[in-house]
């Protein structure tokens, strides 16, 4: 035989450069987004509106209903903080921070809502998550760190509550010792997962709203949240998830939701297959093209 | 160009040229040729890298056969059954790439083109051969033709009657009827003020909770009644607006329910339907063709919801007997 070797381009490292720098930009892509709670804002389109209004009232007849034991109430709500002194701080506090807004008594302006009437859970949800000073009127309000600690954030919430009476509800205490997981899954796959995704992830909405993930809310918030229906997530009244229903979902919540199992080692966000299928294609493809590369290269 | 009148491929051996001796066009191959030594330059290092990682693999494989019996975490039986099965093969392919000669060998070709006799006698035989077995077994290829149409016939019967019953009216109608009582996901009756503005739940006619045909949301805008279209006045009694959960899209159960813009969205494919007063759930985005069916409601005696009736048009997505 006559061997002929013709001339061949050896595939070297400096070939590779330009696959290397996309495939690390995207990783870096993956690790912030994953590494950031917020769910992707959606599509940008005209805002819905400047800033999300209140609760609209309610007949009383909704609201009389008692609350679901007298023996021992799984959410209940607690009723000292509208001291004079809370009174008086949340006074000065809400004028520095809201009242430019909200108008001097929180009746409202052309560019807020009134706070009168809304509520002790309302308040207290919407500053103790950190939505409220809001950061940008054009979007929907987004968690960030509180601009207040708790002491404030009840005085704030005691001063408001006492500019009228109040037709929203109490914040809740709600006391999980005694909840049912199971229920509490079945709840919310039925009413939650819907919109914040099977893993409490959170998804785009329409019209440049999205539901937030829920891994950074606390037992109370999520209870404020069924109960008040912030924003565009509807409300969930007593008619319609007991109290107990609401402590089970609460510890469904706290629970795996907030530390899912995550038996396969990386839970990549619990996005779903936008994130695995991402892996499954930057590493396993990627090797795969290498090894590839390898196995072609004449010796 | 004197070979063209022949039309083979190449000359015959007759007409070539010898120049070159045949032993030398045609070397043998033998045992010391130094093309066929080992491909890498430095075999030991090369036999070396082959052998490391065969030997990775070894323990790998032994590490998962240990983490498999004594179950250990999934991530670290991934892992171990990983490494084994990657190193394992990377050492084979290294053996195969380094240590074996690589070549390319090339073989020089004898002519083989034939002759022109040849090729003319091939050739009147093959036509010959044809055109007679045409007229001489013309019998068999009629049952030949006649058993292949008979059983492309035949193959198309599974098609015509096997696919399963022809719905007839079955999807035309829900288990919604006049004065079905509306209950939750479970079971609990739902009284006309249970759902709060702003809220929303899904529910079903009593006695078929969880059924998928059935599927409705009820939300609650306001507490007045709300009028989607004329004739519609009485359908959503205190602001209970009942439609069907049913996307007319594909079917998914469109559950999200955006309080403020008064919208409701499948999560499946995001159509967005508008709903409200004078706003019978017609879809404004996505890709459903047609509004959700409003389930027409009233309020019994006892404060409980009740339906009116059954949906006024077969729910879900279009089907071929939809009117």
């Amino acid at each position: 035989m006559r061997v002929q070797v013709p001339d061949r381009r050896q595939i070297r490292v400096r070939h590779l450069v330009p696959a290397f720098v996309v495939a690390g930009m995207a990783v870096v892509g993956l690790v912030t987004s994953a590494a950031s709670g917020d769910s992707p804002r959606s599509a940008a389109g005209p805002p819905a509106g400047a800033i999300s209004t209140p609760t609209t009232p309610v007949p009383a007849a909704s609201l009389a209903r008692p609350s679901a034991s007298l023996a021992r109430p799984s959410v209940r709500s607690p009723i000292t903080y509208r001291t004079p002194t809370a009174i008086g701080q949340g006074g000065a506090l809400y004028q520095t921070n809201c009242s430019s807004c909200h108008g001097p008594a929180a009746g409202g302006s052309s560019v807020a809502p009134s706070l009168q009437g809304v509520g002790a859970a309302t308040i207290d949800f919407w500053v103790s998550t950190g939505r409220m000073p809001l950061a940008n009127a054009a979007t929907q309000a987004t968690r960030k760190v509180p601009r207040f600690d708790r002491q404030q954030t009840l005085a704030i919430v005691a001063y408001v509550t006492s500019q009228g009476p109040n037709y929203g509800p109490g914040i809740p205490s709600v006391d999980t010792k005694s909840a049912s997981l199971p229920e509490g899954e079945s709840m919310f796959v039925l009413n939650c997962a819907a919109c914040h995704t099977i893993t409490g992830s959170g998804d785009a909405l329409g019209n440049g709203a999205y539901a937030p993930n829920l891994h950074e809310a606390t037992a109370t918030q999520v209870a404020e949240a069924i109960r008040t229906g912030p924003g565009n997530m509807p409300r969930f009244g007593p008619g319609q998830l007991s109290d107990k229903q609401v402590a089970d979902v609460v510890a469904y919540v706290t629970g795996p939701i907030k530390h899912p199992d995550n038996i396969g080692g990386l839970g990549l966000g619990g996005i779903g297959p936008v994130a695995e299928g991402f892996v499954a294609l930057l590493f396993g493809v990627g090797v795969m093209m290498l090894m590839a590369f390898w196995l072609g290269e004449r010796a | 160009m004197t070979d063209v009148k022949e039309g083979a491929s190449g000359p015959g051996p007759e007409a070539r040229h010898q120049t070159v001796p045949d032993d030398e066009m045609f070397p043998v191959a033998s045992f010391d040729d130094p093309h066929l030594q080992p491909a890498a330059k430095h075999v030991r290092r090369a036999e070396g890298v082959a052998g490391l990682f065969l030997v990775i693999g070894f323990l790998g494989f032994a590490a998962y056969g240990a983490s498999y019996w004594q179950n250990w975490s999934n991530v670290l039986q991934g892992a171990f059954l990983g490494v084994g099965l990657f190193a394992f093969g990377f050492g084979m392919s290294a053996w195969g790439k380094y240590l074996l000669p690589q070549g390319p060998f090339v073989e020089e070709r004898h002519p083989n083109a034939s002759t022109e006799a040849e090729v003319d006698a091939m050739a009147a035989a093959v036509v010959g051969r044809g055109a007679m077995m045409f007229r001489r077994r013309g019998f068999l290829g009629g049952i030949l033709g006649a058993g292949a149409g008979v059983m492309g016939v035949v193959m198309a019967f599974p098609l015509l009657r096997s696919l399963g019953p022809v719905p007839k009216q079955s999807f035309d109608h829900t288990h919604w009827k006049k004065g079905s009582r509306v209950v939750d996901f479970n079971g609990k009756l739902v009284r006309a003020d249970d759902i709060l503005t702003g809220g929303s739940l899904t529910v079903f006619p009593e006695g078929y909770v969880g059924n998928a045909m059935d599927q409705t949301i009820i939300v609650r805008p306001t507490t007045s009644n709300v009028v989607t279209k004329a004739g519609r006045e009485t359908w959503a009694p205190r602001g209970n607006l009942a439609f069907s959960k049913v996307c007319t899209h594909a079917g998914c159960p469109v559950g999200l329910y955006q309080e403020q813009t008064q919208q409701l969205l499948c999560p499946c494919h995001q159509s967005l339907f508008d709903v409200g007063q004078g706003r019978p759930a017609v879809p404004v985005f996505g890709p459903a063709p047609r509004p959700l069916p409003q389930l027409p409601l009233y309020i019994d005696a006892g404060g409980y919801l009740r339906a009116q009736g059954d949906y006024h048009e077969p729910v879900g997505p279009g089907f071929w007997e939809r009117s």
